[in-house]
């Protein structure tokens, strides 16, 4: 196995046989900082499909508290360990004080490589989109937007969260449908590989932007949504992520990554948002 | 099975924009103009059946509408049902009135829509403004509706010959239609500068793109052949209905520069009327946004496929002066568009038209065969009618 760094999924990446580190490009002060619609959860994400992409096949992983569970299992398709399995799982998920993430072989002592790149982010913009999630996430917050029931969200959640189609014969459908053309069931489940181009693309000014996004979207300059004609063949809508530099256009690559895109009833709502290449 | 011939035998409206009053009121005047504009006798007991089309925006009374609706507008006792079809609502009201006559167990038959949207905060007002498009998957992306037919924009200026200043001339033709009508919503005109200089709502669509929120509701009665003398000697006949629907969302469409419901709605309305595009005179044309006009005339068959732009920038669908006079009433972008109301406050401007009863100077001359067009959300689903002063 081959070591190095790299950027993935829009994070910063170190990885040898026994770890893999993964930190925000955003810093403050000196201290990694999420961005926008970063959290530890996407952070591991973003680790454990790097791992994936070296042939390292993990199959039970122990999280450490902060990482959401179920959302990293739709997206990975990772088992958490429980106390049955912990002793069986061989990798643990850290996490660190700031917006770090290390994946790890259990057991193994080493000396973890420190990453110098980063984007200096604005003290007044970090601290109100900060506070817009806290807002938006407690209790007594009552989303003005789209009612998307947990449920329904959790019955979409692998086709949202890891790009899983539905093969009909020759067609393939993203997001699955209930009952296939002939209307019967059908599992034929396939993973879609995360890439598209850009087909067509908007941006919302924050007035026009739905109203679960109207906390953040005057922070944001608006929202970027593009329609994707994905690498396997269908279609896709999705949310840019970080673009507040990019210009986008029809026919520019994007890879899709996980991010949070809005908070419910409590719960973050996390999916699959775009990133130019 | 003899099937009957249906007609349009009187039609009234609220002004459209922003109203004092509320749901029960808005109806009943809406009702008692439709009333009123039958010629000869007519009694509210007369009606079988109706049919009242709203998205019931706000929830205010989100269950049973319909029936508070025709107990405030001495419609006492008639079976009635509220027709949801996002903005297609009152489309697709007036087609179940239709067959409802067509079917033979109705004679009289009403058909209406209503929509309150101005009494909201602008938070709920969004919030209504998106339920009926995709909610999971679009809506999750950030997306509205001006946002979806934003991407719309983008891509028919992608693949044809088009780009924003087309629609900015729809704009302005229907803003100087707008002015003229009494019960538009907007009626004032708009310069080409202006509308192309407006403040940016989803990029490439301005403020000038779209259509506002408005209060309103429009009421129609039809009628059965063998009834119709007792009403009127200048029905409106409806001569083909047309109805389809489409995928929601719009990744699951193969193209979206096309809505392919309208194009089928419209090829069984004019199959059943036994006319091509080119007969038509006059169209009113759902332009919930100047793109979704665009579009709609290649998908009527005004235009050919990818020629929209150029139908736009060489007005033809201006009044009077094109090949088809294209939402003489000010559309949606200037006539306003209280949801619900829209499609049968087509057919009231359809039936005025026909009828030679229209006033300053917007009378389509010799107008003898009339298209409406009524889209659900982003083409989900859409109801097309033709009518005219010969009953085939």
């Amino acid at each position: 196995m081959t070591s190095g760094t790299d950027v993935w999924k829009g994070y910063l990446l170190a990885w040898d046989e026994p770890y893999t580190l993964i930190q925000s490009p955003f810093a403050k002060d000196g201290t990694r900082v999420f961005g926008a619609d970063s959290d530890y959860t996407t952070l591991a994400i973003a680790a454990l499909q790097h791992r994936n992409t070296l042939g390292e096949a993990i199959e039970c992983i122990s999280l450490a508290d902060g990482v959401n569970g179920s959302i990293f299992t739709m997206a990975t398709g990772v088992e958490m360990a429980d106390e049955v399995t912990y002793d069986s799982c061989k990798w643990d998920l850290l996490i660190g004080d700031d917006a770090t993430v290390v994946l790890i072989q259990r057991d193994v002592q080493i000396e973890l490589p420190e990453l110098e790149t980063h984007v200096e982010v604005d003290d007044d913009f970090h601290m109100a989109i900060a506070n817009a999630w806290e807002k938006e996430l407690q209790d007594g917050h009552v989303s003005q937007g789209a009612y998307v029931s947990s449920s329904q969200y959790i019955e979409g959640g692998v086709a949202r969260m890891a790009l899983s189609g539905q093969q009909f014969g020759e067609l393939l459908v993203w997001p699955p449908r209930q009952l296939n053309e002939k209307g019967l069931r059908e599992d034929g489940r396939v993973s879609l590989t995360p890439v598209g181009n850009v087909a067509s693309w908007t941006k919302l000014s924050a007035a026009g932007a739905p109203s679960e996004f109207s906390l953040r979207a005057p922070l944001l300059g608006g929202l970027t949504t593009v329609l994707l004609d994905l690498e396997d063949g269908p279609k896709g809508v999705f949310l840019m992520v970080d673009d507040e530099e990019n210009v986008i256009k029809i026919g520019d690559s994007v890879e899709l990554v996980v991010r949070r895109i809005y908070a419910q009833e409590g719960m973050i709502r996390y999916g699959l948002r775009g990133r130019i290449i | 099975l003899v099937m009957v011939d249906v007609a349009v035998v009187g039609a009234g409206q609220t002004k459209y924009g922003n109203h004092s009053l509320g749901l029960k009121g808005m109806w009943a005047e809406a009702a008692l103009n439709a009333f009123e504009s039958v010629d000869g006798d007519f009694s509210p007991s007369q009606i079988d059946e109706a049919f009242i089309g709203s998205i019931a925006f706000g929830g205010s009374q989100l269950g049973n509408t319909a029936a508070l609706l025709t107990e405030h507008s001495a419609m006492d006792g008639v079976p009635v049902r509220r027709v949801e079809n996002a903005c297609a609502s009152s489309g697709f009201a007036f087609r179940d009135a239709w067959m409802a006559i067509k079917s033979g167990q109705a004679d009289v038959v009403v058909a209406g829509g209503i929509e309150k949207m101005n009494d909201l905060t602008p938070e709920r007002k969004r919030f209504w403004l998106g339920v009926s498009g995709d909610t999971e998957w679009e809506r999750l992306a950030g997306l509205t509706f001006p946002g979806t037919y934003a991407l719309m924009a983008r891509r028919h200026f992608h693949e044809f010959d088009s780009n924003h200043d087309d629609l900015v001339h729809i704009s302005v033709k229907n803003h100087a239609h707008g002015a003229m009508n009494p019960l538009a919503h907007i009626q004032k005109q708009v310069s080409f500068e202006k509308a192309a200089g407006g403040f940016m709502v989803a990029d490439p669509l301005t403020l000038y793109d779209c259509c506002p929120t408005s209060d309103g509701a429009s009421c129609v009665i039809l009628a059965a052949d063998h009834v119709v003398k007792q009403f009127t000697d200048t029905p409106v006949w409806v001569r083909g209905s047309g109805a389809a629907s489409d995928r929601l969302a719009l990744h699951d469409r193969p193209s979206i520069t096309q809505i392919k419901a309208t194009a089928e709605a419209s090829k069984k309305a004019y199959q059943q009327s036994g006319i091509t595009p080119r007969d038509i005179d006059l169209a009113e044309v759902h332009d919930c946004f100047t793109i979704a006009e665009l579009m709609a005339t290649e998908d009527l068959g005004f235009a050919k496929r990818g020629e929209g732009g150029a139908f736009a920038r060489e007005g033809r669908g201006v009044l009077n002066q094109g090949d088809v006079t294209i939402n003489s009433s000010g559309g949606l972008k200037s006539k306003g568009h209280p949801l619900g109301a829209t499609g049968t406050g087509q057919i009231v401007e359809v039936f005025k038209q026909l009828r030679g009863e229209v006033a300053d100077g917007r009378q389509v001359r010799d107008a003898e065969t009339a298209l409406t067009h009524n889209v659900g959300g982003s083409g989900a689903t859409c109801a097309v009618h033709v009518l005219g002063r010969e009953r085939q």
